[in-house]
Protein backbone atom coordinates (compact mmCIF):
# COMPACT_ATOMS: atom_id res chain seq x y z
CA UNK A 1 0.00 0.00 0.00
CA UNK A 2 1.59 3.23 -1.15
CA UNK A 3 0.94 6.91 -0.86
CA UNK A 4 1.27 7.67 -4.56
CA UNK A 5 2.66 10.95 -5.73
CA UNK A 6 4.87 11.14 -8.77
CA UNK A 7 8.28 12.29 -7.77
CA UNK A 8 11.53 12.28 -9.66
CA UNK A 9 14.50 10.44 -8.22
CA UNK A 10 17.83 12.18 -8.62
CA UNK A 11 20.78 9.84 -8.69
CA UNK A 12 23.92 11.84 -8.31
CA UNK A 13 27.55 11.10 -8.88
CA UNK A 14 29.09 11.43 -5.50
CA UNK A 15 32.68 11.08 -6.56
CA UNK A 16 34.62 11.91 -3.45
CA UNK A 17 37.84 12.22 -5.41
CA UNK A 18 36.43 14.50 -8.06
CA UNK A 19 35.51 18.21 -7.78
CA UNK A 20 32.59 17.58 -10.12
CA UNK A 21 31.33 15.01 -7.61
CA UNK A 22 31.15 17.68 -4.95
CA UNK A 23 29.48 20.03 -7.40
CA UNK A 24 26.96 17.35 -8.26
CA UNK A 25 26.10 16.65 -4.61
CA UNK A 26 25.63 20.33 -3.85
CA UNK A 27 23.55 20.93 -6.97
CA UNK A 28 21.31 17.94 -6.20
CA UNK A 29 20.76 19.08 -2.62
CA UNK A 30 19.86 22.50 -3.95
CA UNK A 31 17.20 20.98 -6.18
CA UNK A 32 15.86 18.85 -3.34
CA UNK A 33 15.89 21.57 -0.67
CA UNK A 34 15.28 24.77 -2.63
CA UNK A 35 14.31 24.48 -6.27
CA UNK A 36 11.92 21.49 -6.44
CA UNK A 37 11.44 20.29 -2.85
CA UNK A 38 8.06 18.63 -3.32
CA UNK A 39 8.89 16.94 -6.58
CA UNK A 40 12.20 15.26 -5.99
CA UNK A 41 13.91 12.57 -3.96
CA UNK A 42 17.64 11.92 -3.86
CA UNK A 43 18.88 8.40 -4.18
CA UNK A 44 22.13 7.40 -2.54
CA UNK A 45 24.17 5.93 -5.39
CA UNK A 46 26.33 3.37 -3.55
CA UNK A 47 23.32 2.17 -1.56
CA UNK A 48 21.32 1.90 -4.77
CA UNK A 49 24.08 -0.14 -6.38
CA UNK A 50 24.66 -2.23 -3.27
CA UNK A 51 21.03 -3.34 -3.25
CA UNK A 52 19.21 -0.81 -1.06
CA UNK A 53 15.62 -2.02 -1.33
CA UNK A 54 13.95 1.35 -0.85
CA UNK A 55 16.20 3.02 -3.44
CA UNK A 56 15.65 0.25 -5.97
CA UNK A 57 11.90 0.09 -5.46
CA UNK A 58 11.65 3.82 -5.95
CA UNK A 59 13.78 3.85 -9.10
CA UNK A 60 11.77 1.03 -10.62
CA UNK A 61 8.46 2.85 -10.08
CA UNK A 62 9.34 6.48 -10.66
CA UNK A 63 11.27 8.49 -13.27
CA UNK A 64 14.93 9.15 -12.56
CA UNK A 65 17.56 11.69 -13.53
CA UNK A 66 21.21 10.75 -13.31
CA UNK A 67 23.80 13.45 -12.79
CA UNK A 68 27.36 12.40 -13.50
CA UNK A 69 30.59 14.20 -12.77
CA UNK A 70 32.82 12.53 -15.31
CA UNK A 71 32.79 10.37 -18.42
CA UNK A 72 32.88 7.20 -16.34
CA UNK A 73 29.15 7.92 -15.78
CA UNK A 74 28.81 5.77 -12.66
CA UNK A 75 25.29 7.00 -11.94
CA UNK A 76 23.96 6.49 -15.46
CA UNK A 77 25.57 3.09 -15.98
CA UNK A 78 24.42 1.79 -12.61
CA UNK A 79 20.88 3.02 -13.12
CA UNK A 80 20.68 1.42 -16.57
CA UNK A 81 21.87 -1.86 -15.10
CA UNK A 82 19.54 -1.83 -12.13
CA UNK A 83 16.30 -0.08 -12.98
CA UNK A 84 16.42 0.70 -16.69
CA UNK A 85 17.14 3.77 -18.72
CA UNK A 86 16.94 6.99 -16.73
CA UNK A 87 14.47 9.61 -17.97
CA UNK A 88 17.36 12.06 -18.32
CA UNK A 89 21.12 11.67 -18.02
CA UNK A 90 23.06 14.82 -17.29
CA UNK A 91 26.81 15.23 -17.41
CA UNK A 92 28.31 18.09 -15.46
CA UNK A 93 31.17 18.92 -17.86
CA UNK A 94 28.60 19.25 -20.67
CA UNK A 95 26.40 21.55 -18.61
CA UNK A 96 29.33 23.73 -17.64
CA UNK A 97 30.56 23.92 -21.22
CA UNK A 98 27.10 24.84 -22.47
CA UNK A 99 26.88 27.60 -19.88
CA UNK A 100 30.43 28.82 -20.48
CA UNK A 101 31.48 28.02 -16.92
CA UNK A 102 34.85 26.76 -15.74
CA UNK A 103 35.34 23.29 -14.31
CA UNK A 104 35.48 23.21 -10.51
CA UNK A 105 38.87 22.76 -8.89
CA UNK A 106 38.15 22.13 -5.23
CA UNK A 107 36.88 19.01 -3.57
CA UNK A 108 35.21 21.02 -0.82
CA UNK A 109 34.56 24.54 0.45
CA UNK A 110 33.55 25.78 -2.96
CA UNK A 111 34.59 29.25 -4.11
CA UNK A 112 32.29 31.81 -5.66
CA UNK A 113 32.80 30.59 -9.21
CA UNK A 114 32.13 27.01 -8.17
CA UNK A 115 29.01 28.03 -6.29
CA UNK A 116 27.75 29.67 -9.46
CA UNK A 117 28.52 26.48 -11.34
CA UNK A 118 26.56 24.47 -8.74
CA UNK A 119 23.62 26.84 -9.18
CA UNK A 120 23.76 26.40 -12.96
CA UNK A 121 23.80 22.62 -12.64
CA UNK A 122 20.92 22.77 -10.15
CA UNK A 123 18.90 24.85 -12.60
CA UNK A 124 19.49 22.32 -15.38
CA UNK A 125 18.38 19.49 -13.10
CA UNK A 126 15.26 21.44 -12.09
CA UNK A 127 14.49 22.04 -15.77
CA UNK A 128 14.77 18.32 -16.43
CA UNK A 129 12.46 17.62 -13.45
CA UNK A 130 9.83 19.96 -14.88
CA UNK A 131 10.06 18.38 -18.32
CA UNK A 132 9.62 14.90 -16.90
CA UNK A 133 6.64 15.88 -14.77
CA UNK A 134 4.99 17.52 -17.76
CA UNK A 135 5.42 14.45 -19.99
CA UNK B 1 65.38 1.30 -7.48
CA UNK B 2 63.38 1.94 -4.35
CA UNK B 3 59.97 0.32 -4.33
CA UNK B 4 57.10 2.76 -4.51
CA UNK B 5 55.63 3.36 -1.06
CA UNK B 6 52.24 1.92 -0.38
CA UNK B 7 49.39 4.24 0.39
CA UNK B 8 46.43 3.89 2.66
CA UNK B 9 43.26 4.09 0.62
CA UNK B 10 40.33 5.97 2.14
CA UNK B 11 36.79 5.18 1.10
CA UNK B 12 34.08 7.46 2.45
CA UNK B 13 30.31 7.31 2.40
CA UNK B 14 28.84 9.01 -0.65
CA UNK B 15 25.38 9.64 0.71
CA UNK B 16 23.82 13.04 0.17
CA UNK B 17 20.94 12.75 2.59
CA UNK B 18 22.48 12.65 6.04
CA UNK B 19 24.80 14.74 8.13
CA UNK B 20 26.93 11.73 9.03
CA UNK B 21 27.57 11.13 5.34
CA UNK B 22 28.87 14.68 5.09
CA UNK B 23 30.92 14.13 8.25
CA UNK B 24 32.39 10.91 6.84
CA UNK B 25 33.44 12.69 3.67
CA UNK B 26 34.76 15.78 5.39
CA UNK B 27 36.84 13.62 7.72
CA UNK B 28 38.21 11.79 4.71
CA UNK B 29 39.09 15.09 3.00
CA UNK B 30 40.82 16.37 6.13
CA UNK B 31 42.80 13.17 6.40
CA UNK B 32 43.82 13.03 2.75
CA UNK B 33 44.37 16.73 2.10
CA UNK B 34 45.82 17.96 5.39
CA UNK B 35 46.63 15.33 7.98
CA UNK B 36 48.42 12.65 5.93
CA UNK B 37 48.42 13.92 2.34
CA UNK B 38 51.39 11.96 1.03
CA UNK B 39 50.49 8.54 2.29
CA UNK B 40 46.74 8.43 1.76
CA UNK B 41 44.59 8.27 -1.33
CA UNK B 42 40.89 8.93 -1.66
CA UNK B 43 38.93 6.85 -4.13
CA UNK B 44 35.42 7.52 -5.41
CA UNK B 45 33.16 4.93 -3.84
CA UNK B 46 30.74 4.66 -6.81
CA UNK B 47 33.68 4.13 -9.13
CA UNK B 48 34.80 1.18 -7.06
CA UNK B 49 31.28 -0.13 -6.86
CA UNK B 50 30.86 -0.22 -10.63
CA UNK B 51 34.06 -2.24 -10.79
CA UNK B 52 36.53 0.28 -12.23
CA UNK B 53 39.77 -1.71 -12.70
CA UNK B 54 42.10 0.99 -11.38
CA UNK B 55 39.97 1.63 -8.30
CA UNK B 56 39.85 -2.10 -7.70
CA UNK B 57 43.60 -2.45 -8.08
CA UNK B 58 44.15 0.30 -5.51
CA UNK B 59 41.93 -1.29 -2.86
CA UNK B 60 43.35 -4.75 -3.32
CA UNK B 61 47.00 -3.65 -3.32
CA UNK B 62 46.82 -1.23 -0.38
CA UNK B 63 45.33 -1.20 3.10
CA UNK B 64 41.91 0.45 3.14
CA UNK B 65 40.11 2.58 5.72
CA UNK B 66 36.36 2.87 5.25
CA UNK B 67 34.30 5.65 6.82
CA UNK B 68 30.55 5.15 6.68
CA UNK B 69 27.73 7.58 7.29
CA UNK B 70 24.99 5.17 8.29
CA UNK B 71 24.56 1.59 9.50
CA UNK B 72 23.95 0.44 5.93
CA UNK B 73 27.75 0.66 5.68
CA UNK B 74 27.99 1.05 1.90
CA UNK B 75 31.67 1.91 1.98
CA UNK B 76 32.61 -1.11 4.06
CA UNK B 77 30.34 -3.53 2.23
CA UNK B 78 31.31 -2.28 -1.22
CA UNK B 79 35.00 -2.53 -0.39
CA UNK B 80 34.45 -6.02 0.95
CA UNK B 81 32.59 -7.11 -2.17
CA UNK B 82 35.48 -5.91 -4.34
CA UNK B 83 38.00 -7.93 -2.35
CA UNK B 84 39.57 -4.87 -0.74
CA UNK B 85 42.16 -5.18 2.01
CA UNK B 86 40.04 -3.50 4.67
CA UNK B 87 42.30 -2.52 7.55
CA UNK B 88 39.89 -0.40 9.60
CA UNK B 89 36.20 0.50 9.34
CA UNK B 90 34.53 3.45 11.02
CA UNK B 91 31.03 4.82 11.46
CA UNK B 92 31.03 8.62 11.42
CA UNK B 93 28.35 8.70 14.14
CA UNK B 94 30.99 7.30 16.52
CA UNK B 95 33.19 10.34 15.89
CA UNK B 96 30.34 12.42 17.30
CA UNK B 97 29.81 10.01 20.18
CA UNK B 98 33.47 10.46 21.10
CA UNK B 99 33.21 14.27 20.96
CA UNK B 100 29.70 15.14 22.05
CA UNK B 101 30.54 18.83 22.33
CA UNK B 102 31.02 18.98 18.56
CA UNK B 103 27.55 18.45 17.13
CA UNK B 104 27.63 18.29 13.35
CA UNK B 105 24.85 19.85 11.31
CA UNK B 106 24.32 20.41 7.61
CA UNK B 107 24.28 18.01 4.70
CA UNK B 108 25.77 19.77 1.69
CA UNK B 109 28.23 21.62 3.94
CA UNK B 110 28.96 21.00 7.60
CA UNK B 111 28.56 23.69 10.24
CA UNK B 112 31.64 24.95 12.12
CA UNK B 113 31.32 22.38 14.89
CA UNK B 114 30.98 19.61 12.34
CA UNK B 115 34.03 20.90 10.52
CA UNK B 116 35.97 20.90 13.78
CA UNK B 117 34.76 17.37 14.51
CA UNK B 118 36.03 16.26 11.09
CA UNK B 119 39.40 17.83 11.81
CA UNK B 120 39.70 16.17 15.22
CA UNK B 121 38.58 12.81 13.86
CA UNK B 122 40.99 13.02 10.93
CA UNK B 123 43.88 13.70 13.30
CA UNK B 124 42.91 10.59 15.25
CA UNK B 125 42.76 8.59 12.03
CA UNK B 126 46.16 9.97 11.07
CA UNK B 127 47.66 7.90 13.88
CA UNK B 128 45.97 4.81 12.47
CA UNK B 129 47.34 5.58 9.01
CA UNK B 130 50.86 5.70 10.47
CA UNK B 131 50.37 2.30 12.05
CA UNK B 132 49.12 0.82 8.80
CA UNK B 133 51.97 2.27 6.79
CA UNK B 134 54.49 0.98 9.32
CA UNK B 135 52.94 -2.48 9.07
CA UNK B 136 53.29 -2.35 5.29
CA UNK B 137 56.94 -1.42 5.51
CA UNK B 138 57.80 -4.18 8.00
CA UNK C 1 1.37 -15.31 7.24
CA UNK C 2 2.31 -11.73 6.50
CA UNK C 3 4.84 -10.48 9.02
CA UNK C 4 4.71 -6.79 8.16
CA UNK C 5 2.30 -4.30 6.69
CA UNK C 6 4.18 -1.89 4.49
CA UNK C 7 3.43 1.62 3.45
CA UNK C 8 5.49 3.35 0.79
CA UNK C 9 6.03 7.07 0.56
CA UNK C 10 8.75 8.74 -1.50
CA UNK C 11 11.62 6.32 -1.45
CA UNK C 12 10.75 5.17 2.04
CA UNK C 13 9.00 1.97 3.00
CA UNK C 14 7.59 2.04 6.53
CA UNK C 15 7.08 -1.37 8.05
CA UNK C 16 4.49 -2.16 10.69
CA UNK C 17 4.75 -5.52 12.43
CA UNK C 18 1.37 -7.20 12.35
CA UNK C 19 1.20 -8.78 15.79
CA UNK C 20 2.45 -5.79 17.80
CA UNK C 21 0.49 -3.04 19.52
CA UNK C 22 1.26 0.63 18.90
CA UNK C 23 1.03 3.95 20.66
CA UNK C 24 0.18 7.12 18.78
CA UNK C 25 3.65 8.44 19.72
CA UNK C 26 5.31 5.77 17.59
CA UNK C 27 6.34 3.10 20.08
CA UNK C 28 5.42 -0.57 19.96
CA UNK C 29 4.74 -3.29 22.51
CA UNK C 30 5.06 -7.00 21.88
CA UNK C 31 3.14 -8.84 24.54
CA UNK C 32 4.39 -12.24 25.65
CA UNK C 33 2.37 -13.66 28.58
CA UNK C 34 2.85 -11.20 31.42
CA UNK C 35 5.70 -9.16 29.94
CA UNK C 36 6.08 -6.85 26.97
CA UNK C 37 9.05 -5.73 24.99
CA UNK C 38 8.88 -2.17 23.82
CA UNK C 39 10.73 -0.13 21.22
CA UNK C 40 10.44 2.43 18.43
CA UNK C 41 8.44 1.84 15.29
CA UNK C 42 10.09 1.84 11.90
CA UNK C 43 8.16 5.01 11.07
CA UNK C 44 9.42 6.83 14.16
CA UNK C 45 13.04 5.76 13.71
CA UNK C 46 13.03 6.77 10.05
CA UNK C 47 11.40 10.09 10.86
CA UNK C 48 13.91 10.90 13.58
CA UNK C 49 17.09 9.61 11.93
CA UNK C 50 20.12 7.73 13.21
CA UNK C 51 20.24 7.32 16.99
CA UNK C 52 23.38 8.79 18.53
CA UNK C 53 22.63 8.60 22.24
CA UNK C 54 20.22 6.67 24.37
CA UNK C 55 19.39 7.41 28.01
CA UNK C 56 17.43 4.74 29.82
CA UNK C 57 15.93 4.30 33.28
CA UNK C 58 17.01 1.43 35.52
CA UNK C 59 15.40 -1.99 35.79
CA UNK C 60 12.97 -2.00 38.70
CA UNK C 61 11.46 1.35 37.73
CA UNK C 62 7.68 1.31 37.96
CA UNK C 63 6.09 2.93 34.93
CA UNK C 64 2.67 3.95 33.70
CA UNK C 65 1.45 3.96 30.15
CA UNK C 66 2.32 7.34 28.63
CA UNK C 67 5.12 8.03 31.09
CA UNK C 68 8.55 9.22 29.99
CA UNK C 69 11.14 6.48 30.47
CA UNK C 70 14.26 7.83 28.87
CA UNK C 71 15.55 9.96 26.04
CA UNK C 72 16.91 9.42 22.59
CA UNK C 73 19.12 11.83 20.73
CA UNK C 74 19.36 11.67 16.98
CA UNK C 75 21.02 14.18 14.73
CA UNK C 76 17.62 15.80 14.18
CA UNK C 77 16.25 16.02 17.70
CA UNK C 78 16.12 14.84 21.29
CA UNK C 79 12.87 13.11 22.23
CA UNK C 80 11.37 11.13 25.09
CA UNK C 81 10.85 7.41 25.13
CA UNK C 82 7.22 7.02 26.14
CA UNK C 83 6.12 3.84 27.84
CA UNK C 84 3.51 1.93 25.89
CA UNK C 85 2.41 -0.09 28.90
CA UNK C 86 2.00 0.01 32.68
CA UNK C 87 4.17 -2.16 34.90
CA UNK C 88 7.74 -2.57 36.10
CA UNK C 89 10.81 -2.50 33.92
CA UNK C 90 12.63 -5.79 34.31
CA UNK C 91 15.29 -5.44 31.64
CA UNK C 92 17.02 -2.85 29.51
CA UNK C 93 18.32 -4.30 26.26
CA UNK C 94 22.05 -4.59 26.99
CA UNK C 95 22.89 -4.69 23.29
CA UNK C 96 21.15 -1.50 22.37
CA UNK C 97 22.88 0.52 25.09
CA UNK C 98 26.21 0.11 23.29
CA UNK C 99 24.91 -0.39 19.78
CA UNK C 100 22.27 2.28 19.40
CA UNK C 101 22.26 1.72 15.63
CA UNK C 102 20.23 -1.44 16.26
CA UNK C 103 17.23 0.82 16.88
CA UNK C 104 17.55 1.98 13.28
CA UNK C 105 18.65 -1.30 11.76
CA UNK C 106 16.19 -3.65 13.38
CA UNK C 107 13.57 -1.58 15.22
CA UNK C 108 11.13 -4.46 15.86
CA UNK C 109 13.79 -7.04 16.66
CA UNK C 110 17.23 -6.59 18.17
CA UNK C 111 16.58 -2.85 18.54
CA UNK C 112 14.05 -3.33 21.37
CA UNK C 113 14.67 -1.11 24.39
CA UNK C 114 12.85 -2.38 27.50
CA UNK C 115 11.14 -5.49 28.78
CA UNK C 116 8.32 -4.60 31.14
CA UNK C 117 6.40 -6.83 33.55
CA UNK C 118 2.76 -5.96 32.92
CA UNK C 119 0.37 -5.05 35.69
CA UNK C 120 -2.61 -3.59 33.83
CA UNK C 121 -2.68 -5.08 30.36
CA UNK C 122 -6.41 -4.69 29.72
CA UNK C 123 -6.29 -0.94 30.39
CA UNK C 124 -3.08 -0.67 28.36
CA UNK C 125 -4.75 -2.28 25.36
CA UNK C 126 -7.53 0.27 25.40
CA UNK C 127 -4.97 3.00 24.73
CA UNK C 128 -3.14 1.23 21.93
CA UNK C 129 -3.61 0.64 18.21
CA UNK C 130 -3.41 -2.55 16.19
CA UNK C 131 -1.15 -2.71 13.13
CA UNK C 132 -3.84 -1.71 10.62
CA UNK C 133 -4.91 1.29 12.68
CA UNK C 134 -1.30 2.31 13.09
CA UNK C 135 -0.87 2.22 9.31
CA UNK C 136 -3.85 4.58 9.03
CA UNK C 137 -2.19 6.87 11.56
CA UNK C 138 1.03 6.91 9.51
CA UNK C 139 -0.99 7.86 6.44
CA UNK C 140 -2.55 10.76 8.33
CA UNK C 141 0.81 11.99 9.55
CA UNK C 142 2.34 11.72 6.08
CA UNK C 143 -0.65 13.56 4.56
CA UNK C 144 -0.19 16.38 7.08
CA UNK C 145 3.52 16.59 6.25
CA UNK C 146 2.71 16.74 2.55
CA UNK C 147 0.31 19.62 3.15
CA UNK C 148 3.04 21.52 4.96
CA UNK C 149 5.33 21.11 1.95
Amino acid sequence: MDIQITKVGIISCSGEDLPEGTLSRIACRKVLDELRPGDTVTICLPLFIAGGQEERDFASKFPTITVDGCEKRCAQISTERISGKPSRSLLIPEILEKRGLAAPKRLRHLGQEEKEAAQAVAEEIAKAVDEILEE
Amino acid sequence: MKEKRKKVVVLACSGIGKVYGALARETAYELVEKVRPKITKLICLPLLVIGDPEARRMVTANPVITIDGCPKSCAHKSAESQGARIARSYQAINFYKAHKELKPEGIAELNDLGQRLAEVSAIELGGIVDVLVAEEED
Amino acid sequence: MVEFLEIGYDKFIFKVKVDYLYSREGFWAHIDKNTARIGLTDFLQKSKGDVAFLETVNPGTVVKQGQEIGKIETIKSVFDIISVVTGRIVEVNPEVENKSYLINEDPYGSGWIYRVELTDLESDKAGLLGAEDYVELIKEVVAQEMKKK
